[in-house]
């Protein structure tokens, strides 16, 4: 069929192509799934957040974004690991205090260290989960085939479309404004100068072509009726609309467990 | 009742700004091919966004005048009527994108789309305006990675998969080489007869390609209209545009007494080669 495969073969963002079982489940039941499981991270112990963490991974691997999430995780863990550990193990003084020679450490601190970790580690985790195996073109159609305002759709899709074409029109301003003898290698000083040679431009064109693309939009009838046609809406099975129904019951449910409790 | 009716219509930006268009009045019937020629700042664009509805909006009103097409102005028609009466392609392609579609195809669909017309009828229209666009290699290609050229082929099968009665084009070749442009011109050309089009351009070549009538703008007024020798006629025409080469061959013949001097100069080599061929016959 003409253009279904196109928007889940190719790379977007951190989207990973695949056809695992996480990749075919519909994105809907996914961001449910996902919301699900950021509010009871807040509720289990480190362990239990291990536990997810873990588990996330394992399926991260199965559909075959092993390496992006291996990427994600020292890129924004490690550094994150390394804060954590100095300030609440080390710099943060607590009683418990245990001198190691050059350091002192607080188990105290390196708990509650762990606890913050883990957190962080699980709501990366399932995120990215979500991210590499949900096209954001498949999200679109999932979210305009169960009713969702067009609105919503687009506040999701525009901002990943059009941040190219505004980081090259970005460089060709910051280019023309260099061959007017903009100064941009200088000093800290020199270049918050020059800031304001790039940012208002950008911020006018940006402005106009907000009035263009309102333009476009309505010559295309975009909201013009409350519901839109979708081709190729990714499948629905039963058993998911069932799933996010009880996840969706199980939210509320769970923090007032939490408060209650 | 004319499809286009533009009524002595004044247009100035912001309220003290000049007038844009100066009492400007044109009538279109329902498959007419117009060209809408002029120098830049003439007001084409304006008057083209004026043909295509985008104006008037609100702080955007006439100060004298008004359009009517089918005998209403645009603000009384609802959103699906009104794109589904005329459609807009613009200068620059990128601008023309919606910003929803993450596929050629996707951008091709959005506007059927959002008319809530069944499945298939989208799938058809689409199938249609891939083939007279030329855009079937291209479907799965990320709208915003395409060249200038594609993506302004995409505009137009994005106008056309509307089925307008009116497709306003301006300046659609502006940023083309001659082999896209000759392309882009070709399939427009060969779009349905019953299809209305105006094109607004500053160069002849396009206009010569598509239009039947053409209406020469200067300073926000119309200062000729009819074929397209009544329009090079004029003064201003050869002032904005130049004599066309073919022309200008043709008037050194002429005083060399080597073309036949009752006869109109020729605007393109196509009627350069008649009247060649005419004269060797006699």
């Amino acid at each position: 069929m003409i253009g279904q495969a196109g928007p889940t073969t190719g790379r977007t963002l951190l989207y990973v192509p695949g056809s695992s079982f996480i990749h075919r489940i519909n994105p809907l039941t996914k961001l449910v799934g996902l919301a699900w499981l950021a509010a009871s991270i807040f509720m289990l112990p480190p362990t239990g957040m291990a536990v997810i963490t873990a588990i996330a991974f394992l399926f991260g691997v199965a559909a075959g974004a092993g390496r992006t999430f291996v990427k994600r995780f020292v890129l924004t863990l490690l550094p994150l690991a390394v804060a954590l550990f100095v300030i609440h193990g080390m710099l943060i003084e607590r009683d418990d205090m245990v001198d190691h020679g050059l350091i002192s450490l607080s188990p105290a601190g390196l708990e509650y260290m762990f606890g913050i970790f883990m957190r962080v580690a699980a709501l990366l985790t399932v995120s990215l989960l979500f991210v590499t195996t949900t096209h954001p073109a498949v999200l679109l159609k999932a979210l305009d085939s169960h009713g969702i305002p067009p609105g919503v759709a687009y506040l999701i899709s525009s901002p990943l479309l059009l941040l190219e074409p505004f980081s090259a029109r970005a460089r060709a301003i910051r280019d023309a404004q260099q061959a007017r003898g903009l100064d941009l290698t200088g000093s800290w000083t020199a270049r918050a100068k020059a800031f304001p040679a790039l940012l208002i431009p950008l911020v006018t064109l940006a402005l106009s072509d907000l009035d263009q693309r309102a333009s476009v939009l309505d010559g295309r009838a975009f909201r013009a009726r409350r519901f839109r046609t979708v081709l190729d809406a990714p499948p629905d099975h039963p058993w998911e609309t069932w799933a996010r129904r009880l996840l969706l019951v199980a939210i509320p449910v769970e923090f007032g467990a939490m408060l209650w409790l | 009742m004319a499809l286009i009716d533009v009524r002595a219509l004044s247009f100035g930006y912001g309220a003290a700004g000049p007038l844009v268009l100066d009492r400007l009045s044109l009538t279109i019937e329902a498959g007419e091919r117009v060209a809408i020629l002029g120098g830049n700042g003439s007001g084409k664009t304006t008057l083209a966004h004026w043909l295509a509805g985008w104006l008037p909006r609100p702080g955007m009103e006439p100060r004298g005048g008004e359009m009517l097409a089918e005998g209403r102005p645009f603000p009384q028609w609802s959103a699906l009527d009104r794109a589904t009466a005329v459609q807009f392609v613009g200068q620059v392609p990128m601008q023309q994108l919606s910003g929803f579609a993450f596929t050629v195809y996707d951008e091709i669909v959005f506007g059927p789309g959002n008319l809530g017309l069944p499945a298939e009828e989208i799938r058809a229209r689409a199938e249609a305006v891939i083939e007279a666009c030329n855009l079937r290699h291209l479907l799965d290609r990320d709208p915003f990675t395409l060249s200038g050229g594609e993506q302004q082929r995409l505009s137009i099968a994005a106008a056309l998969v509307m089925r307008p009665k009116i497709l306003v084009l301006d300046e659609p070749t502006g940023n083309f080489d001659p082999e896209s442009r000759d392309s882009l011109l070709d399939q427009i050309r060969r779009l349905p007869a019953d299809l209305t089009i105006v094109l607004c351009d500053v160069a002849l070549k396009p206009a010569l390609a598509v239009a039947h009538r053409f209406v020469l703008l200067d300073e926000g007024r119309i200062v000729a209209d009819g074929s397209a020798h009544d329009v090079f006629r004029h003064p201003a025409a050869a002032a904005v545009f130049g004599v066309p080469a073919v022309a200008e061959a043709a008037a050194l013949l002429r005083a060399a007494g080597r073309w036949p001097a009752a006869a109109e100069l020729p605007l393109t080599l196509a009627a350069a080669t008649a009247l060649f061929r005419e004269a060797a016959a006699c």
